[in-house]
């Protein structure tokens, strides 16, 4: 065997460089893999002992929690109660046990309401995995105080308010996103308030999934949407003109006129868009007063706001634009012209067939 | 000795199911817990529950195919009730087309739930 390896290793001496070269780089791969497979293996023995602890654990948290439960219906168990709670007390100082004990709780609380809900959030309390999670809320991570946020957010701790909303213009978009959801999941349209304060854009994102958030609650008191209607942030301004879209605020119809002479275009674009939903006639006026000066889009979205809101007086202004340059101005006019004639008489009538879709029955039937 | 209604649970949350198995057998009802739509039609097939509650949402077979399951093949109409969670709306109306009696949305009150066990068993 020696002499065998002996043999092998003078070939390869007297052998050309280059396979020399190849031989060489060919056993140091083989090294690495070798390596590598050890490594592998090494890591899949631990995963799979760090999943049979959790899952032990796990199966041990869910059965206390259901004691602690099921002891909640018998009022003289307040000593197992006890017991339970001391013991995930304890259990909680350890962090992968804390990580585990709280999706236990969660995984719960997603899933039931009333009595037993509370009763599991009176048991974070308790618990002290609450001091745990606003303890992180000072933490220079800022994925540690994203998740501190989601905890007290799915556990809907309204005590944590006062602390998070000082954390309103953090640098990161994810914190900031994780406490606007906070702030109106728990407040719902009082958790808005944040937008007086906020300096930082809401995106479209963040925008979409607040109004998703306030949609689920109904029968809710719409608050005051001015101050945010004269806010500096224009994300705060696109998005308060949704929401007074949305529940049809007709209230702030002077803060959305105003908005008419506002320095971005996109924002007095958004503001005409709204007009023909809440029916501010007063808009009309205005808009058409400075028509010439304004921009293209802005004429455009003129136009488009007057095909819901053209009244017969309108009728010679909107005439002047039949030739106009631009194509969905001339569309516009149009449909203005088709849904409203004025006779000779100076009488008008509304024109109330769905001109679009009207149908040809000789076509159809020919074809 | 009257003998207790039995139920067969199917969900794949393991602690919802202890939950409900714990609350429900203090009612005097015999919970059959199925963590998947599978395990779920084996225990129908075998126990002849007078009663069904299972999630929409399962490994293997759904809810809705534990529904058809029933009322097709086995010909059965035992109550069911359905488990629902937030945005499976259509799943519900899927649900009550196949011949589910009730549902319940999640999150919901585990003694609401009791209540409509005992209203749909009398």
């Amino acid at each position: 065997m020696v002499e065998l390896l002996q043999n092998i290793v003078e070939a390869l001496n007297n052998s050309h460089p280059i396979i020399q070269f190849c031989t060489y780089l060919s056993l140091f791969f083989i090294a690495i893999i070798i390596l590598l497979v050890i490594y592998l293996k090494n890591l899949r023995d631990r995963l799979r002992i760090k999943g049979r602890i959790e899952a032990t654990y796990k199966k041990k948290y869910e059965a206390e929690l259901i004691e602690y439960l099921y002891a909640d219906d018998d009022k003289n168990n307040n000593l197992q109660q006890q017991q339970i709670i001391t013991y995930f007390k304890k259990s909680s100082e350890n962090r992968l046990k804390r990580k585990l004990i709280i999706a236990t709780f969660l995984k719960l609380k997603n899933e039931i309401s009333g009595e037993t809900s509370d009763a599991i959030q009176n048991l974070y309390y308790q618990t002290g995995l609450i001091d745990s999670a606003t303890s992180k809320l000072k933490s220079k991570k800022w994925d540690t105080v994203a998740r501190a946020i989601r905890e007290l957010t799915l556990f809907e701790i309204k005590e944590a308010h006062d602390e998070i909303i000082q954390l309103i213009n953090h640098p990161k978009k994810e914190v900031r996103n994780e406490i606007q959801k906070y702030l109106v999941k728990l407040f719902r349209f009082d958790g808005l308030e944040f937008l007086n304060v906020l300096e930082n854009p809401l995106s479209e994102w963040d925008q979409i999934q607040l109004l998703e958030i306030l949609n689920k609650f109904n029968n809710l008191e719409v608050p005051d949407m001015n101050n945010w209607l004269q806010s500096t942030n224009n994300s705060v301004l696109s998005f308060t003109l949704k929401l007074a879209k949305i529940y049809n605020q007709y209230g702030v119809k002077d803060e959305i006129i105003a908005l008419f002479n506002h320095a971005d275009i996109q924002i007095r674009i958004e503001a005409i868009n709204v007009v023909a939903h809440l029916g501010i006639y007063e808009a009309v006026a205005v808009l058409k007063e400075d028509y010439f000066t304004r921009s293209l889009d802005e004429q455009i979205a003129f136009f488009k706001m007057m095909e819901e809101m053209a009244v017969p007086d309108d009728i010679p202004f909107v005439r002047d634009h039949i030739e106009n340059e631009n194509f969905f101005i001339r569309i516009s006019v149009m449909k203005i012209l088709n849904l409203i004639t004025v006779d000779d008489d100076n009488t008008f009538k509304i024109n109330t067939t769905a001109t679009d879709f009207t149908i040809d029955k000789d076509l159809t039937i020919a074809s | 000795m009257k003998l207790s209604k039995k139920i067969v649970l199917a969900e794949d949350n393991s602690i919802l199911s202890k939950l409900l198995q714990f609350k429900l057998e203090k009612e005097g009802y015999q919970l059959l817990i199925a963590t998947n739509g599978k395990e779920a039609v084996d225990l129908i097939e075998g126990n002849e529950p007078d009663m069904i509650l299972t999630d929409i949402m399962m490994p293997f077979i759904s809810g809705l195919e534990v529904i058809s399951h029933v009322r097709n093949k086995l010909e059965k109409k035992t109550p069911i009730v359905v488990f629902s969670s937030a945005g499976q709306e259509e799943m519900v109306l899927n649900a009550f087309n196949l011949g589910a009696t009730d549902f319940m949305s999640k999150p919901f009150s585990p003694n609401e739930l009791i209540i409509r066990i005992k209203r749909l068993l009398q």
